[in-house]
């Protein structure tokens, strides 16, 4: 059978219903600002890793561009990155992919357009290992080309336009390639390869037009597990840049952190807004357990006088501001999974990460400060209950 | 050597300090009360009735002086174990009764046993306390307010009794009945007395006060001598 003074409680809780249910309204809000403003913040964290971390696994190697020149007026340049370089890299990154890069920009002309944009050359094998094709195939060799899903919609490219490559100039004939594929949307690419507005080539057709055979602007090692990417560095610095530094070593995964680590604190501060709420409703559950035990002086007295124990006294309120943050917190608990919801997918426009833990432990989380905030409201009533002298309160009508 | 009686207060003062001054409740009373005696204590209010009925049912300690109840010292012993004698030596009927409004009748009679066992009762225990005042069964899951003044005070009585106390400490038992139901309350505590019960009734009542086989005279808190 049930402890008398839960009994009690909940009587105490029936009797003033209305009240009792209006401070636990405080409670539900609180629980539904902390549990849907948590959800959102880490919603808002999972979406924006995911996009930054697809690619976040990629070293990029570059020539070391910042040299002195003995003559004054030349500018320092970037000599590439050569086969024997490319070798060091490769025997360094052992079982990851490497994936040398030519660069350049280049105008070109579409039926009578001029655009100008980037050409990439790839070695055809290598470009499904990091890009997406959306449209058509990937290059076969001689003059294919893929466009980036900007590019093709800019100038109404489909598959088998042909694009000329060069400046449009009257007296030279350009070279010309033929869309063969169009690629997925990559936004800002974390590897340094933007290939929404880029031309993608064949290698072998870049370095016949562009000249540059064995030598690359950039190679770039995508790595089979994130967590080896400081040992894979090291052991590409040990090995290319021995004596001299031939290239820089770089990654994403410090802007990612730097950028996990902002929406960190923005998380914290809307939470921080959303527990101000839970403070409101502290002081208004404090203050009906306040008046709980002010209407029920005379009760206290008899209680106290025919033996009951201030423990016993100061259970049955605490249980009172318990019952009062569990119907808070349970009907603020639904509340925040469907106001949670509504707003995830409102403002992120995505809720693949709505039920992985990160995101709706916020809701039993939330349930939780909830409920402690309703016994932490209730200790000074329950003390002072507890500490009333049997002879004063039973006088009191 | 005298056996020491239940109840003894010796040179029991109590003055309550009080803005306009200090005010003596109690003027060094001495007063032996023995196992099984039927006393009633009178006096004109102000005379330090109820200042006595708090010092007897240890809801307050004495200023100075000595109160021995059951062989206890109450001014030495633990605030906590106070409360275990409130609970276990002691039987409180009151004016108005004092049921706890959101207990049923029968709860309200189970309780006494819930503190002492911390389990409820399922000994059957409340209900045959509460059939033995004469309280109708039927009305047993009744809330107090729903029930007439005799009944509360039957089920006030049962609660009293049902941890077997060895004292009945009832102050002005009577006052919110009718005479009739007033007269059936007092031949509960007559019975109750001849059963082995010490019975302490505080009234202004000399026809209640009749029951009893010694009256304690008190005003301006001293014992009148008789």
């Amino acid at each position: 059978m049930r402890d008398i003074f839960f009994d009690l409680s909940v009587r105490s809780v029936r009797l003033n219903f209305l009240r009792s249910i209006l401070a636990s309204i405080g409670i539900v809000i609180g629980v539904v600002a902390i549990s849907s403003m948590g959800m959102l913040g880490a919603n808002m964290q999972l979406s924006v890793k995911q996009q930054l971390s697809s690619d976040v696994n990629t070293i990029m190697i570059s020539s070391d561009v910042v040299r002195t020149t003995s003559t004054a007026g030349v500018p320092a340049t970037s000599q590439g990155i050569d086969k024997s370089t490319l070798n060091d890299i490769t025997n360094a990154a052992g079982q990851n992919q490497v994936i040398p890069i030519h660069r350049t920009n280049t105008q070109f002309t579409i039926g009578s357009t001029d655009g100008r944009g980037s050409i990439y050359g790839l070695n055809p094998n290598d470009i499904t290992k990091f890009l997406t094709i959306a449209q058509g195939e990937n290059l076969k060799g001689g003059d294919d080309a893929l466009v980036g899903p900007n590019i093709a919609s800019n100038f109404n490219m489909n598959i088998g336009s042909r694009i000329k490559i060069g400046q449009n100039n009257v007296s030279v004939t350009r070279p010309s390639v033929r869309v063969v594929g169009i690629l997925a949307a990559r936004g800002f690419a974390s590897d340094g390869i933007n290939t929404d507005n880029a031309i993608i080539v064949p290698d072998t057709w870049y370095t016949d037009h562009y000249g540059d055979k064995d030598v690359y602007d950039q190679v770039n090692v995508i790595l089979q597990n994130i967590d080896t990417i400081n040992q894979t560095e090291a052991a590409i610095d040990d090995k290319v840049n021995r004596r001299t530094e031939v290239v820089r070593i770089s990654d994403a995964s410090s802007r990612l952190s730097s950028i996990s680590s902002t929406l960190g604190t923005i998380t914290t501060f809307i939470l921080a807004i959303g527990s101000i709420s839970l403070v409101v409703a502290a002081v208004s559950i404090f203050n009906v357990m306040m008046m709980s035990v002010n209407e029920r002086i005379q009760e206290i007295g008899i209680l106290l006088s025919i033996g009951t124990e201030k423990s016993e006294v100061r259970r049955m309120f605490l249980y009172e501001a318990f019952i009062l943050g569990i119907i808070g917190a349970g009907v603020g608990g639904i509340a925040s999974l469907v106001i949670g919801y509504s707003v995830v997918s409102a403002m992120i426009g995505n809720t693949t990460y709505f039920f992985l833990p990160e995101s709706i432990l916020y809701v039993p989380y939330g349930m939780i400060i909830g409920v402690v905030v309703c016994v932490v409201s209730g200790l000074y009533p329950a003390w002072r209950a507890s500490n009333m002298d049997p002879i004063d309160a039973l006088r009191n009508e | 050597m005298d056996q020491t009686p239940l109840i003894r207060l010796a040179d029991v003062s109590k003055v309550y300090h009080l803005e306009s001054g200090d005010f003596t409740a109690l003027n060094h009373v001495t007063l032996d009360i023995a196992e099984n005696e039927f006393v009633a204590i009178m006096g004109p209010s102000g005379s330090g009735k109820s200042t006595m009925m708090n010092q007897l049912g240890i809801l307050d300690v004495p200023s100075s002086g000595k109160l021995f109840i059951d062989g206890k010292d109450i001014a030495k012993i633990t605030p906590l174990e106070r409360t275990h004698m409130r609970r276990d030596v002691i039987g409180y009927i009151f004016q108005k009764f004092y049921l706890i409004p959101l207990l049923s009748a029968y709860e309200n009679v189970e309780y006494p046993l819930i503190l002492k066992y911390k389990k409820r009762d399922t000994t059957g225990k409340a209900a045959a306390v509460l059939k033995s005042v004469g309280f109708d069964e039927e009305m047993s899951s009744h809330r107090p307010n729903q029930l007439s003044g005799g009944q509360q005070q039957r089920v006030a009585i049962a609660r009293a009794l049902v941890n077997e106390p060895k004292i009945l400490l009832c102050d002005e038992p009577t006052g919110n009945l009718d005479r009739k139901t007033g007269f059936q309350i007092m031949d509960i505590l007559t019975g109750l007395h001849k059963e082995g019960k010490t019975v302490i009734l505080v009234t202004h009542d000399p026809k209640i006060a009749e029951y009893a086989h010694r009256t304690i005279e008190l005003e301006d808190g001293r014992v009148v001598p008789t």
